[in-house]
């Protein structure tokens, strides 16, 4: 009875999770847009329900009405499986993430995760690994130049901002001596980890940036001289799933970031409730992202590669030297 | 020493990234500054200036009789030949158009009928709202052309719009003085 009552939750549990994770993107695309228009002192969508609320939803309805075309010489297997990879890993992911400590509710114990890995760190980025696949198929299968570009753009991009990504994460592992993200997050009740490991947070978030395809790392949809990217040849449905795996890898490092060096649910100066400290600051991650969408501009290729090789990588490896050596010095007597 | 002071500088900023800094400020500053949209047809609309040249109207002289004496001038000026007019006479012996029919269609707003004009009975309005889903609509005959809204006095000014525009063209203008275009946008 116990494990069938267990087994429920957590049905419920993932079930909760993958609808909010379905529905996000759209108030996340409408509030992009509306940032996107101020930014540029334009309104944004003004016409579909209050300020354009209901945008998404018209959006929405567009997509799944249009018409499903698949290229004539594309490889129809593998361009029908790559949204369902890109879509995959991002809500895989999720079921790795905590977002709080247990609460009581009508006096049971309910814990805000689906699982306490004890490797959680190490599940996140081999699943975050997989996307790449996504990309791949979607750029192979259609059998169009742009996508073929878009998506080796994509993959040497990704796979090259993984190391100093992974790397940057070792530092917070050392201080917390755990690869749980809960324990990672109970470690930090006192001082965030971003005081301690500042340029762990910096090449993390960078190549969060890059790992998200967003601006200034979009190479591999620069509109401008890719069409779009890996999704040239996608429409319909299709095209959905790529957007909405876009929008929740944004989530999804907004969240890695919070939990790793902001301190997740643990507050400061204000007491509020630790699921609402948590979400504030994600909600503020996820602006950055559209902030710095709408600011700068994209690297030359070169460049992102450079950045991410002679730039990120021996910063990430400092940071693991330094760590070491100050966790040393501390612990010695 | 100050040349060297300002190349530390420099690197201290792009080490900290200012530049980006300063960009992120900006983008920043703009999202809480006005917003220069006008929500045609929404809510506002631009009035015209009068020059601005709209719809057609043919006018009337002091005693309500038509003042187009149908030389056929406009007609014969037109470059997209859109005038069609038949001329009559009437029992004082003036000559008419017993048929003004101009499509709307075709024209495209040159003004060189209202130029070539002797007696000055038709000119380019200020009316612009009358697009139609049938061509056929856009033929408008002499007494529809002699009710539509004369050329604009003010212009410029803006109004609050509707969807609606087969009535109450002409609204009183809220804002007479032309509007200031920069009102609105920041410039730094």
């Amino acid at each position: 009875m116990e494990l069938i009552v267990a087994l429920g939750l957590i049905a419920f549990k993932v079930a909760l999770l993958i609808a909010i994770l379905l529905l996000l993107p759209l108030p996340l695309t409408w509030l992009e847009r509306k940032i996107a228009g101020r930014m540029q002192q334009r309104m944004g969508p003004m016409r579909v329900g209050w300020h354009g609320l209901l945008q998404p939803v018209a959006d929405g309805i567009k997509l799944l009405t249009k018409e499903d075309h698949i290229p004539a010489e594309a490889d129809r297997f593998l361009f029908k499986l790559a949204p369902i990879l890109a879509l995959t890993p991002p809500f895989v992911v999720f079921v790795a993430i905590p977002f709080g400590e247990t609460v009581s509710v009508l006096g049971a114990e309910i814990t805000l995760y689906v699982s306490n890995m004890n490797v959680a760190l190490l599940f996140v980025f081999a699943v975050i690994g997989l996307e790449v696949y996504g990309v791949i198929f979607g750029g192979w299968a259609a059998n169009s130049k742009y996508a073929v570009l878009g998506s080796l753009r994509t993959c040497a991009q990704m796979i090259s901002y993984e190391i100093p990504m992974g790397f940057a994460v070792i530092g917070v592992v050392m201080l917390a001596q755990s690869m749980s993200l809960l324990e990672i997050v109970r470690a930090q009740a006192d001082v965030w980890n971003v005081v301690y490991q500042p340029v762990g947070f910096f090449v993390f978030f960078v190549a969060g940036l890059a790992e998200a395809q967003r601006i200034p790392f979009d190479l591999a949809e620069a509109e401008g001289d890719l069409g779009a990217g890996f999704h040239t040849e996608y429409s319909g449905i299709r095209f959905a799933f790529f957007m909405v795996s876009e929008y929740a890898i944004v989530l999804l490092v907004s969240v890695l970031v919070v939990i790793l060096f902001f301190g997740g649910w643990n507050g400061i100066l204000v007491p509020l409730p630790p699921l609402l400290w948590f979400l504030l600051k994600v909600a503020f991650f996820v602006y950055l992202f559209i902030w710095f969408r709408f600011t700068f501009p994209r690297y030359r290729y070169d460049q992102l590669m450079a950045i991410g090789w002679k730039v990120l990588l021996p910063l990430s490896m400092a940071n693991i030297i330094i760590t070491g050596v100050a966790l040393g010095a501390v612990a010695a007597p | 020493m100050s040349l060297a002071r300002d190349r530390v500088g420099t690197w201290i900023g792009w080490a900290f990234f200012a530049d980006l800094a300063s960009a992120l400020a900006l983008t920043f500053g703009y999202m809480f500054s006005r917003s220069v949209t006008m929500q045609y047809p929404d809510k506002e609309k631009w009035l015209p200036y009068p020059r601005y040249r709209g719809h057609h109207f043919l006018t009337r002289d002091d005693e309500g009789e038509i003042k187009c004496v149908a030389c056929e001038l406009c007609a014969r000026i037109c470059p997209c030949d859109c005038i069609e007019v038949i001329p009559y006479e009437d029992d004082k012996g003036s000559r008419h158009p017993a048929k003004f029919e101009i499509d709307m269609a075709r024209c495209l707003f040159c003004g060189l009928c209202e130029d070539a004009c002797p007696a000055d009975a038709i000119a380019l309005g200020q009316q612009y709202e009358f697009s139609s889903f049938s061509s056929r609509d856009l033929v408008v005959g002499r007494d529809d052309l002699l009710g539509k809204p004369g050329k604009a006095r003010t212009g410029g000014g803006v109004v609050a719009a509707r969807l609606n525009t087969e009535q109450d063209v002409l609204v009183e203008t809220s804002e007479r003085r032309g509007y200031n275009w920069w009102r609105n946008i920041r410039r730094t």
